[in-house]
Formats: C-alpha cells, sequence, structure tokens
C-alpha cells in the first residue's frame, strides 16, 4: 500500500472581510469570529499518497493558491484537520524573493533562511544558477528582472532545496518552451524519486501531460477529484457550457456562486477512529488544558506586575 | 512561562541560523556603498561629533561631568544607545518586513527579532572595543568595577529581546505602533542619561528611572568609570528585571497567539 502524504478533512480557509479599518482592529482584539466571512476553501476533503501528481485546475478566483498555500503550510486552516507528512516546498511566480537583492544574493538568502548550512549552499549555486539560465543577470537586482526570469529562479532554487511535496502554483505558465521543457525534465525526475507534486495551471494540455489525478475546485468547493482525462475533459464541458453563456448569465452565475461562498458547507464530521498521525495542526488540541493554562498565566501576570510595582516604588521614593 | 521556554527552545535550536542571517544581514546592509563596512563606524562618529559640539563644547561649555571629561562620560551612554534604539525600531519593524519573505516557507518567525538584536549587536562590541581605547586615551583605569559589563550586557539582551518581540507582534498588526515607537525612541534619547547628567535633579531622576533603559545606561556608566556596584540598588534591579520578565511573557503570550495569522493580517 502506498504511504499516505497528505490528508485534508473538512479543511476550509475563511477570510473576514472588513468593511472599514476598524473593524480589522476589533476583530484583532476580540478574536470575534462572527463577521462576514468568505470561504476561499470550503470544506474540502481529500487524500493523497506517495509519488502522485496531482493537478488543480479552477477558475479565478475558486481558491487554488489559498489551498496550494494551505498545503505549503503557510496560512493555518480556519476549521478542519489537515495531516502533511514531509518537508513541502511551494514555487510560484514571485515565491519569496526580495526585489532588492541581486539574483545571486537572493539565492543566498532564500537558502540561509531554509537552514541550510553555508558549504552546502556553495555547493547548490552553480547548479542552481546553471538551471535558472538567465545570464548576466544574476548579478542584477531582481526587480530588473523580467517575470520570465524571476520565476526561472524561483523554479530553480525551489526545485533544488530537495522537498517532498512540492507545489507548482502556475509557475511554470510565464516560462517559455525552452523552459518549461527543462522544468518538466526535473519535475519526471522528481517524480521519479516518488515525491508528491501538486500542480496548479490553466492549461489543460500540461496538466494532460503531467498529472495522475486531478481536483477541479469551484468556488472554495472540491467539485470533482479523480483520474486526470476524465475531469479534465468534464472541466472542459462546464467551460464551454460557461462561454455559451450571455454575458449577463455569467454575471448573474458568478454572483450566485460568491453568495453561496459566504457561508460554511456544513457536513456532518466524519468520526472515524483513525490513528493520529505525525503532524497534526493546532486545532485538534486538548481545549480542557486551555482554561487551566490560561489562570496559570493570569496568575503569573498579577504577580510579576505586583512585583514589579513594589519593588518601584522602593527604588524610586528613595 | 511554558510559552517562554517554548520560546527560548525555538531560538537555541535555530541558533546556528539566527548567526548565518545575522552575519548575512550586517554584509548586506551596506553593500551599495563604496566605503561598506566602514560605515557601520562612521556614522556612530560623526554623531557622537554633533552631540558632542551640540551639548559638551555649545551648552556645556567643555566642562566636565563628576570629573569626567564629556566626551568621554558622553561615549559611555551613546554607545550602548546607538545599540539599543536602531535595535528597537528594526526589531520591532523586523517580523513586517520580512513576513512576505518567511510566508512562504516555513520560517520561525521568533527568531526574526533576535537576528536584529545580534546583528546590531557585533557592532555595538566592536564599538564598545572603541570605547575602551578612549578610556586608555584619557587615563582612565580598569578596574574591578568592569567586572559588572558582562551583567549589564546580560540586562541588554534579555530587555532587548522582551521588547522587540512584544513590539514586533503588535506593530504587524497595527502599523501605527511602528511610528509611535520611532518617535519614543528619538524622546528617550533625551530623558536617558546619555547626553545630561540628571542624577543632579534627583526628583526628576526619580520619575525617568522607571524607564528600564536608565538602568543599563547608569549602571554600565558607572562600571566603566569605576563609580557604582549594581547591588547597591537591589530594588532597582528586581524592579528591571520584574518588568523585563513581564514584557517578556506578555510579548511571548501575544506572538504565539498571532504568529499563525500574521499573514492574514498584512
Amino acid at each position: 500500500m502506498k504511504k499516505q502524504k497528505v490528508k485534508f478533512k473538512n479543511v476550509s480557509k475563511k477570510y473576514s472581510l472588513f468593511k472599514k479599518r476598524s473593524d480589522k482592529l476589533f476583530d484583532i482584539f476580540t478574536g470575534d469570529k462572527d463577521g462576514q466571512g468568505f470561504y476561499a476553501v470550503n470544506n474540502v476533503s481529500f487524500e493523497v499518497y506517495e509519488g502522485e501528481t496531482v493537478g488543480i485546475i479552477g477558475m479565478n478566483g475558486s481558491g487554488k493558491s489559498t489551498l496550494s498555500n494551505l498545503l505549503a503550510q503557510v496560512i493555518p486552516p480556519s476549521s478542519g484537520q489537515l495531516e502533511i507528512n514531509g518537508e513541502t516546498s511551494l514555487i510560484a511566480i514571485s515565491a519569496g524573493l526580495n526585489n532588492q537583492l541581486t539574483g545571486l544574493e537572493n539565492i543566498n538568502l532564500k537558502c540561509l533562511m531554509l537552514g541550510m548550512k553555508r558549504e552546502e549552499i556553495r555547493r547548490l549555486i552553480p547548479n542552481i544558477v546553471s538551471f535558472a539560465d538567465i545570464g548576466d543577470f544574476i548579478n542584477q537586482p531582481v526587480k530588473n528582472y523580467s517575470s520570465g526570469m524571476k520565476s526561472r529562479l524561483g523554479f530553480a532554487i525551489s526545485a533544488h532545496t530537495d522537498p517532498d511535496i512540492l507545489i507548482i502554483d502556475e509557475a511554470l505558465s510565464v516560462g517559455d518552451q525552452t523552459f518549461y521543457k527543462k522544468c518538466l525534465d526535473r519535475v519526471n525526475e522528481f517524480k521519479k524519486m516518488g515525491k508528491t507534486i501538486f500542480f496548479i495551471s490553466h492549461s489543460l494540455a500540461q496538466m494532460r501531460n503531467f498529472c495522475d489525478r486531478v481536483m477541479w475546485i469551484h468556488y472554495g468547493m472540491l467539485e470533482d477529484f479523480g483520474d486526470a482525462t476524465t475531469i479534465l475533459n468534464k472541466y472542459k464541458e462546464f467551460v464551454d457550457w460557461f462561454n455559451g453563456l450571455s454575458e449577463d448569465e455569467k454575471v448573474q452565475y458568478k454572483q450566485n456562486m460568491l453568495v453561496k461562498q459566504r457561508e460554511e458547507v456544513k457536513q456532518p464530521i466524519d468520526l472515524g477512529s483513525e490513528e493520529p498521525l505525525s503532524r497534526r495542526t493546532k486545532l485538534s488540541a486538548k481545549k480542557g488544558n486551555n482554561r487551566m493554562r490560561s489562570f496559570r498565566l493570569t496568575v503569573q501576570m498579577i504577580v510579576l506586575i505586583a512585583l514589579t510595582l513594589i519593588s518601584g516604588l522602593f527604588a524610586f521614593t528613595n | 512561562m511554558t510559552l517562554i521556554l517554548t520560546l527560548f527552545k525555538e531560538q537555541f535550536k535555530n541558533f546556528g541560523l539566527i548567526c548565518r542571517l545575522a552575519t548575512y544581514d550586517i554584509k548586506s546592509k551596506y553593500q551599495l556603498h563604496y566605503l561598506g563596512v566602514l560605515w557601520q563606524f562612521l556614522n556612530p562618529l560623526l554623531q557622537v561629533l554633533i552631540y558632542w559640539i551640540a551639548f559638551g563644547v555649545g551648552i556645556r561649555h567643555g566642562a566636565p561631568v563628576n570629573g569626567t571629561p564629556y566626551l568621554l562620560w558622553l561615549l559611555c551612554g551613546l554607545i550602548p544607545w546607538f545599540f539599543i534604539a536602531p535595535t528597537v525600531t528594526q526589531g520591532s519593524n523586523s517580523v513586517f518586513t520580512k513576513v512576505t519573505l518567511v510566508s512562504k516557507m516555513k520560517f520561525p518567525v521568533s527568531i526574526l527579532p533576535t537576528i536584529t538584536i545580534i546583528s546590531n549587536g557585533i557592532s555595538f562590541l566592536a564599538m564598545f572595543c572603541v570605547l575602551i581605547i578612549m578610556m586608555f586615551l584619557y587615563g582612565v583605569p580598569i578596574t574591578l568595577y568592569f567586572l559588572q559589563i558582562p551583567y549589564f550586557f546580560l540586562c541588554l539582551g534579555a530587555i532587548l529581546f522582551s521588547l522587540t518581540l512584544l513590539f514586533s507582534t503588535i506593530s504587524t498588526m497595527i502599523r501605527d505602533v511602528q511610528l509611535l515607537i520611532q518617535s519614543s525612541m528619538r524622546l528617550l534619547l533625551y530623558i536617558s542619561p546619555v547626553l545630561w547628567d540628571i542624577s543632579k535633579n534627583p526628583h526628576l531622576a526619580a520619575i525617568l528611572k522607571i524607564n528600564p533603559f536608565f538602568y543599563i545606561l547608569d549602571g554600565i556608566r558607572d562600571s566603566v568609570l569605576s563609580k557604582g556596584l549594581f547591588y547597591h540598588e537591589i530594588a532597582y534591579s528586581l524592579y528591571f528585571w520584574c518588568l523585563t520578565v513581564l514584557i517578556l511573557l506578555i510579548g511571548s503570550v501575544l506572538h504565539f497567539k498571532f504568529r499563525d495569522k500574521f499573514v492574514d493580517y498584512l
């Protein structure tokens, strides 16, 4: 049996929509969760196994990038559980490149932040530079790069950091054919090594080449997940149908879907007796301890404040 | 307290990472300038010159403070201050400026302020060596009082760590705080024992001592000039440490509460 790499269980990500700036401030202080919300990812559950390449498709604003951020553990989910076994690496178009620094410095900084040793970085740099293949621009600040160069550099760095789970968020769509070919080879290499790959793109042709399974995200919800060809055909059908609508109908349809996205899909949570896996998000932490902890915290705080005041009085009134 | 422990564990676990990023920080800071790392000294030197001319030559007419030449007296306060002020402002901004970079990968956010402290701390140590050279030039002897210096460096590290942790959390979510911190640090320079001798006015000093940096700046100066011992002021020492731990506690509670959500609040 294949090892399970990623498991989402009723995962939602809610973004609060603030009407005024002061509402945001209010939210920080109270942590109030009742306000107007928008579910970018809405009650999504799926499992992905080792060595699979999974494509994610969907229209603009359907939550693909939010999903990829959730996968990369860049943002926490608002509710639900996600289990991820292994190191993840997210490749997005401008994934964490510092515009002021040169390409070489960016490679250095990024590798440092990933916790690599200096010798390791020295060994990797020639590989990354030759893979990115942007010539003398490697010594220019990133702000002078074309978008293709940025994505090349971003991909080159992430592809050499040896992740278990690779998440490619439309990063290949700006590169030209030669670079696309190069990336494809690299990704196929990863595939052979048994790594899990998530691939987000609007190009159905790329998907067909690439993916074993495809996930169709539709306005935050998981519309369908299965064999690549089947889902891609279904999606194509939908897109054709949608394009056939009149402009008014399109607007109407989008509005309907957006209204739906305001609310979370309620589904009975499956209480299976499953073994907890190695890594869980904090959401599943025990709640009983919380009260005890906040009580202890309050006591500590009061003692400290009292001590500070008393010693302060002694020190200053002399 | 368990939160503080986890915080410290994170710092120790990533100590190598902190050092590597701090050295990178120093190297890259002056890369665009032709004089490079020299600015690390040139910049404070020019500022010292300004304060010395304005306060020492201008206002005091070159009169010494309690028998110590004003320039040396000024340096004892100003060199630590050149460490404190940039560290507090940069440290509180560290999470905000780096969070977009950091958010695309898994990275312990709590070490960002520490990196600022370490990278500024290295230049502080270099400046402190300059201070010791100045002591020799003025013929001020190094006595046993000097042994207190490591203790005050520890104090300095502790209060800076606590403050930057707290401020970096708050100012990431409420940007107004950053401006407030900048102005407060500017004000704080004038009400700390850096530029003028506050102790001549005991009533005023009693109020200004609330500022925890007063303790450190006074302590370092007393150790360098062999004027006083820290355990003569037990109450004040206790006040300083309680305040530091209190700030650290509040800071770590807030940090752990919001650290997953930094990206959401941007």
